[in-house]
């Protein structure tokens, strides 16, 4: 039997496996915790690579879980799914590829980074629930299975962000994204229980097949929408981003910036697979486009202004979650229109969608270089920090890399994913490509700053001692630089092969339902 | 996989861009190898020039402070980063709080 079709299982069952076994890998000591960590965070990378290639192969690839067969999607004599199934198409399999790059740059940064901390056997398993947690939202096609698994990275997360306990502001942050996390993980749960009350299904393929626009179907929008809009940063319910990304180690934050995109991946995967056309107005599609605007334009001003690095990237997080947004907003207004999705919502869905491979990418690689800086000048303050671009020259050239990426400098990946944003968006409204313009100069300017006072500039003597940091997390670094310059190099493979049908299998609401559904109710 | 990348209104060519970078980058080698030849280092030339003033030992003396960045930038907006910056309290109410009024006014315009 052919092995690749238990991929979408594996996929999750070995982080899985990973965070389960990590206190038993810790008893072989450090060495082994490392292997074991570093092994299953390669092996998820490897995994999710053909995954994305047996999706490319087969279309959409499903799995049943606990059922007769892997793909008896209909059990014998019923019309619905009962069953949990995970459901794969071209967008999911290359969410897994993100945010399994991201999760192993982020292990090997953690490897040399985390070592002078204690309970480093809780940190990996909670790190690999969380990476079990972002791949689970990101595969299943059940909803309260994808509940489950929000869940299951909101508490790994929390968990995470708290790690260094003996500081009151991790505390504290911990405590805040844990409070608005369960409010809008309760936003989720009553939406699926709307679907569940309507339908009797909680299969996202059997809930769009039967969809009708209805009160109930309103307000479980707005449930959804509100619940990930807010857990992937929006404007204005950003507030806990800095908080969690600046006390987070940077390791951490690295994932935590792909396990953000999961929740992105959830609220398009719900506006496009689960309502679709039947979304009825165009509010929801101008919702998202509003709070796209608000969240690049909010985020960067608030950059601007503050001196704490991690802090600043944070807010830069925010602001490039807005470029997202607004791509996939346009696509998501143009889908009921052949005519305008041909003119300019197809560009501007391949637009988003190449940025979020390019964000994670770029952003996981600053928060790293800025765990590189805390790491070897021991503090995040730019105020403080200077010069080090000397003792530092391969953090500070990872950090150029990825500051003009993000900057949207051509001819860095970031420039082509805004080129496609800015044009798309531009047909709609001109404004909100001069408001992704201005934002895209701001960027550049708090980066500027950021290396200027970090890099570059005389030597202080506080820092005389200061070296480059350990291999290890200079490997971590690597990975997503070497990432962000293929992308950068190969736009057209990248889009061809990784974007487009992901952008297609996102538009395909059909495909996506009869995959489970075949020609059932 | 070496074609362009077409945006539906022009299109994006990185090796064009590549192939401009590194011209210019053989016009500024070009340009300082026509520089002086007699550079002394570890002399008085390697000094950096600081308006004629010594130049103080610590380095954090003679550079500018993040937090003094874009200061006109700031000034110029004050009152709108006046407001934002009272929007993020800190407070965790109002962050939920946020969330809650996101919530109504989409379920206004949904429902409606």
């Amino acid at each position: 039997m052919n092995w690749n079709i238990h991929l979408p299982a594996l996929i999750i069952a070995v982080p899985l496996l990973g965070a389960f076994a990590a206190p038993l890998a810790g008893l072989g000591g450090k060495v082994t915790r490392n292997i074991w960590f570093v092994a299953v965070s390669i092996a998820t990378v490897a995994l999710s690579i053909m995954l994305w290639q047996h999706v490319q192969a087969e279309g959409v690839v499903v799995y049943v879980l606990g059922g007769e067969s892997w793909n008896l999607t209909l059990p014998s004599g019923l019309s619905w799914p009962i069953r949990i199934i995970l459901e794969v198409d071209a967008f999911s399999a290359f969410m897994a590829i993100v945010g399994s790059i991201a999760a192993m740059a982020g292990a090997f940064f953690s490897l040399r980074f985390m070592e002078r901390f204690s309970g480093l056997d809780k940190f990996v398993s909670l790190y690999f629930l969380l990476m079990a947690g972002m791949l689970g939202m990101e595969l299943t096609g059940d909803l309260f299975n994808f509940f489950v698994f929000l869940e299951i990275a909101s508490v790994a997360s929390f968990g995470l962000v708290a790690f260094w306990r003996d500081r009151p502001e991790a505390v504290e942050a911990g405590f805040k994204y844990m409070i608005v996390s369960t409010v809008a993980a309760m936003l989720v749960l009553i939406a699926v229980g709307f679907f569940y009350g309507r339908y009797n299904a909680v299969n996202m393929a059997a809930v769009a097949r039967m969809m009708h626009f209805g009160y109930p179907e309103k307000i479980a929008l707005v449930f959804l929408v509100t619940a990930l809009a807010m857990k992937c940063g929006a404007v204005p319910m950003h507030m806990w981003t800095p908080d969690a990304y600046t006390e987070a180690p940077a390791g951490v934050t690295c994932l935590l910036v792909a396990v953000s995109q999961a929740s992105l991946y959830g609220l398009f995967r719900v506006c496009f697979s689960l309502y679709g056309a039947s979304l009825g107005s165009s509010v929801v599609p101008w919702t998202i486009i509003v709070l796209g605007v608000l969240s690049m334009f909010i985020g960067v001003t608030m950059a601007v202004i503050q001196k704490e690095i991690k802090r600043l990237m944070a807010y830069h997080s925010v602001s490039q979650i807005g470029y997202i947004l607004l791509g996939l907003g346009v696509g998501l207004l143009a889908l009921k229109d052949p005519q305008a999705m041909a003119d300019y919502g197809f560009t501007a869905m391949k637009g988003g969608i190449y940025h979020l491979f390019n964000y994670t990418m770029y952003k996981g690689l600053l928060f790293l270089t800025a765990g590189a800086l805390f790491y070897a000048a021991g503090s995040r303050n730019l105020n403080d920090l200077g010069g080090l671009a000397r003792v530092m020259p391969h953090t500070a050239f990872m950090f150029v890399i990825a500051a003009a990426a993000i900057a949207g400098l051509p001819p860095f990946n970031g420039f082509v994913s805004k080129l496609l944003i800015y044009e798309s968006t531009f047909a709609v409204y001109p404004v909100l490509a001069i408001a992704a313009l201005v934002t895209s100069v701001l960027t550049l300017a708090s980066f500027v700053k950021v290396f200027q006072t970090a890099f570059l500039g005389p030597a202080k003597s506080v820092f005389a001692n200061v070296r480059e940091v350990p291999a290890t997390m200079l490997v971590g670094m690597s990975i997503l630089t070497v990432v962000v310059i293929g992308l950068t190099l190969l736009p057209t493979w990248s889009l061809a092969n990784l974007v487009e049908p992901a952008a297609k299998a996102l538009v395909d609401q059909a495909g996506y339902i009869s995959a489970v559904m075949g020609g059932g109710l | 996989m070496w074609s362009k990348v077409y945006t539906g209104f022009g299109y994006w060519d990185v090796y064009t861009w590549l192939i401009f970078f590194a011209i210019a980058a053989g016009l500024v080698l070009w340009l300082r190898s026509l520089g002086r030849k007699d550079y002394k280092e570890g002399t008085d030339q390697d000094e950096i020039f600081y308006g004629g003033n010594v130049v103080p030992e610590e380095g954090s003396e003679i550079q500018v402070p993040a937090s003094s960045a874009y200061w006109g930038f700031t000034e110029a907006l004050k009152g709108y980063y006046e407001v934002l910056v009272e929007m993020h309290s800190g407070d965790a109410r109002e962050y939920v709080g946020y969330m809650v009024l996101t919530a109504s006014v989409l379920a206004v315009l949904v429902l409606l």
